[in-house]
């Protein structure tokens, strides 16, 4: 896509990109693809093969994660100057969640080909991107593991156990 | 230390649509006034009395043979554990409670629950009997058909919790017209003249029913699931009622019943907190819908012309919106409707159905014991004029279609 001086703005604010150089963000942007989503579009179902990572540039994506039956526990909304769909970008598995346009979406795509390209050809900012991307893991590692305490929280509170006498 | 907010759950849930879905909050709180405790089974504990010249209200004794643990349990305490049977829920519960004591200890349940957790004395039973089981026969196939289609029905659920501003700008604009004299007025009339032309009618079923023109069981079809749309004006009628009172609507849906029942439903236990006559009135006024629609079916197939199809469609409409009345005010037929609900309030036996069965089960069965009390009447007369409802209310039923069909 081309470099125009908004969507470098735009790739500025994202996370991972901020310590880029600007000549490595107009060479990534030129690797990065758009992709529109109309409200309620699913993106990719939990299961689904994939190697792309997504940015948010516009809307808002919700990940689910199936439950039982129909009903899937909503783990996060995705918005503007976020991202979702990295795990599958390091490792190709499978997508571990579903992502769904809750409105109207613009993304922009980052394919694995891509990610390898740049690391080649621009070693210094690939470092600055994985170093970002360890900090974002961590983070939502920590908010992984506040959900997990919540939903036990939950367990405890809808049965009425009373641990704390037991 | 502050207490934090109860935790929640965002959900998705899926509708037909693959796209199209519902996303709910569910907080913890409704998982627990949805749980159903069970006391341990009848032989594990041994209940009494606890007699004393000093105490001036009666307290009770609960021992866990198992454990050999004890508990001290007020009366009100011992009108919960009778009520925690595994099919009751903690919602239902709390609602007796405030039926048989005009009033509601916010601590009383969670204490007590602490209290029979602690002294293992009780379990969570999550789903129903049916349920249990179809799930201990799961090996057969058709069991296994049947659980499925059970759970594939019981998802059905289409349902609003934003539904007050809607029901309140409902009696804004009309509704608040069901409850003035003039309206008490016109139904009386409606169902006199409604009466009277059942009563013209009735002289020759047969003929009446001709009108479906050979096809009597199909028109009859037809005609139960056009009185399917009455029982969402039902439950409106519900819903106007509580807004009248001023208490809150808290949700109105379609679901499948049990799994396989498809009904209308409205969460209007808000007016609990309201009088009696509240209640009494909220309850009465839905089920008045049928009265008033079938009394115009009624005048509508007496005026058409004998053996046409409007005469037989209105003439069967009209049969099955009077029965709705009656299942619905009539409280002798084992279903906890409208007619029911009020019965328990008026007699402040909040329980009657669940009491006089365990009563009869005890007697049939030769575990209990015959007692001359005034409850001990009061369940004996409800199982037996309930069991002969039931039986009649069948035989009315296959008498029409035998009348139709012959």
């Amino acid at each position: 896509m081309q470099a125009s001086a908004e969507t470098l703005a735009f790739l500025h604010d994202v996370r991972v990109f901020e310590a880029f150089a600007d000549p490595d963000l107009v060479a990534l942007t030129e690797r990065l693809r758009e992709r529109d989503l109309r409200r309620r579009q699913i993106l990719f179902r939990e299961g689904d093969r994939g190697d792309e990572m997504f940015i948010v540039r516009r809307g808002t994506i919700l990940i689910s994660k199936a439950v039982t039956g129909k009903v899937e526990q909503v783990l996060v909304r995705v918005e503007p100057f976020d991202f979702f769909g990295e795990m599958s970008l390091f490792d190709g598995s499978p997508r571990s969640a579903t992502a769904q346009a809750e409105t109207d979406v613009e993304l922009l795509v980052l394919g694995r080909d891509s990610l390898q390209a740049m690391t080649e050809t621009a070693p210094r900012a690939a470092a600055a991107f994985f170093y970002a991307m360890v900090q974002v893991f961590m983070e939502r590692l920590r908010r992984s593991t506040q959900q997990v305490a919540e939903a036990t929280r939950w367990g405890l509170e809808a049965t009425g156990l009373d641990v704390e006498a037991r | 230390m502050q207490r934090p907010a109860p935790a929640k759950f965002e959900l998705l849930v899926r509708r037909d649509g693959d796209e199209d879905f519902e996303l709910r909050q569910v907080p913890s709180v409704i998982g627990y006034l949805n749980s159903r405790p069970r006391r341990l089974d009848q032989e594990s504990y041994e209940i009494s009395e606890l007699r004393s010249r000093l105490a001036v209200a009666p307290g009770f004794i609960l021992k866990n043979k198992t454990t050999d643990r004890f508990l001290l349990l007020s009366a009100q305490e011992r009108f919960l554990w009778d009520q925690m049977d595994g099919s009751t829920s903690l919602q239902e519960i709390a609602t007796a409670y405030v039926l048989k004591y005009g009033e509601f200890d916010f601590e009383i349940i969670p204490s007590l629950l602490h209290k029979l957790q602690r002294a293992q004395l009780l379990t969570f039973e999550p789903t129903s009997r049916l349920r249990a089981a179809l799930a201990r026969n799961r090996g057969r196939m058709i069991v296994k058909a049947i659980e499925l289609a059970l759970t594939g029905l019981e998802r059905i659920r289409i349902s609003s919790h934003n539904v007050q501003s809607f029901f309140q700008a409902l009696y804004r604009y009309g509704g608040f017209l069901v409850f003035t004299p003039v309206a008490a007025i016109a139904c009386a009339v409606l169902a006199v003249l409604g009466a009277a032309a059942a009563f013209v009618l009735f002289h020759d079923v047969h003929d009446m029913l001709e009108g479906f023109g050979g096809h009597a069981l199909r028109g009859i079809l037809t005609v139960k699931l056009v009185f399917f749309a009455s029982v969402a004006l039902h439950q409106f009628v519900h819903g106007l009622a509580c807004i009248h009172y001023r208490r809150r609507v808290r949700e109105f849906g379609f679901t499948f019943l049990h799994g396989f029942v498809p009904t209308f439903y409205i969460d209007v236990t808000d007016i609990f907190m309201a009088s009696r006559r509240a209640r009494v009135i909220t309850a009465v006024t839905g089920a008045l819908v049928h009265l008033v629609l079938g009394a115009v079916a009624f005048i509508v197939a007496a005026k058409a012309p004998t053996g046409s199809f409007t005469q037989a469609f209105a003439a069967a409409s009209g049969i099955i919106q009077w029965q709705a009345l009656v299942v619905a005010l009539y409280p002798f037929c084992f279903i906890e409707m409208d007619g029911y609900h009020v019965l328990v309030d008026v007699l402040g036996v909040p329980t009657l159905k669940h009491d006089a069965i365990a009563y009869m089960k005890g007697l049939l069965s030769g575990a209990g014991r015959m007692r001359q009390g005034r409850e001990e009447v009061l369940w004996i007369a409800y199982v037996v004029l309930s069991t002969l409802s039931v039986a009649a209310f069948i035989a009315f039923n296959v008498w029409i279609i035998f009348s139709a069909t012959h």
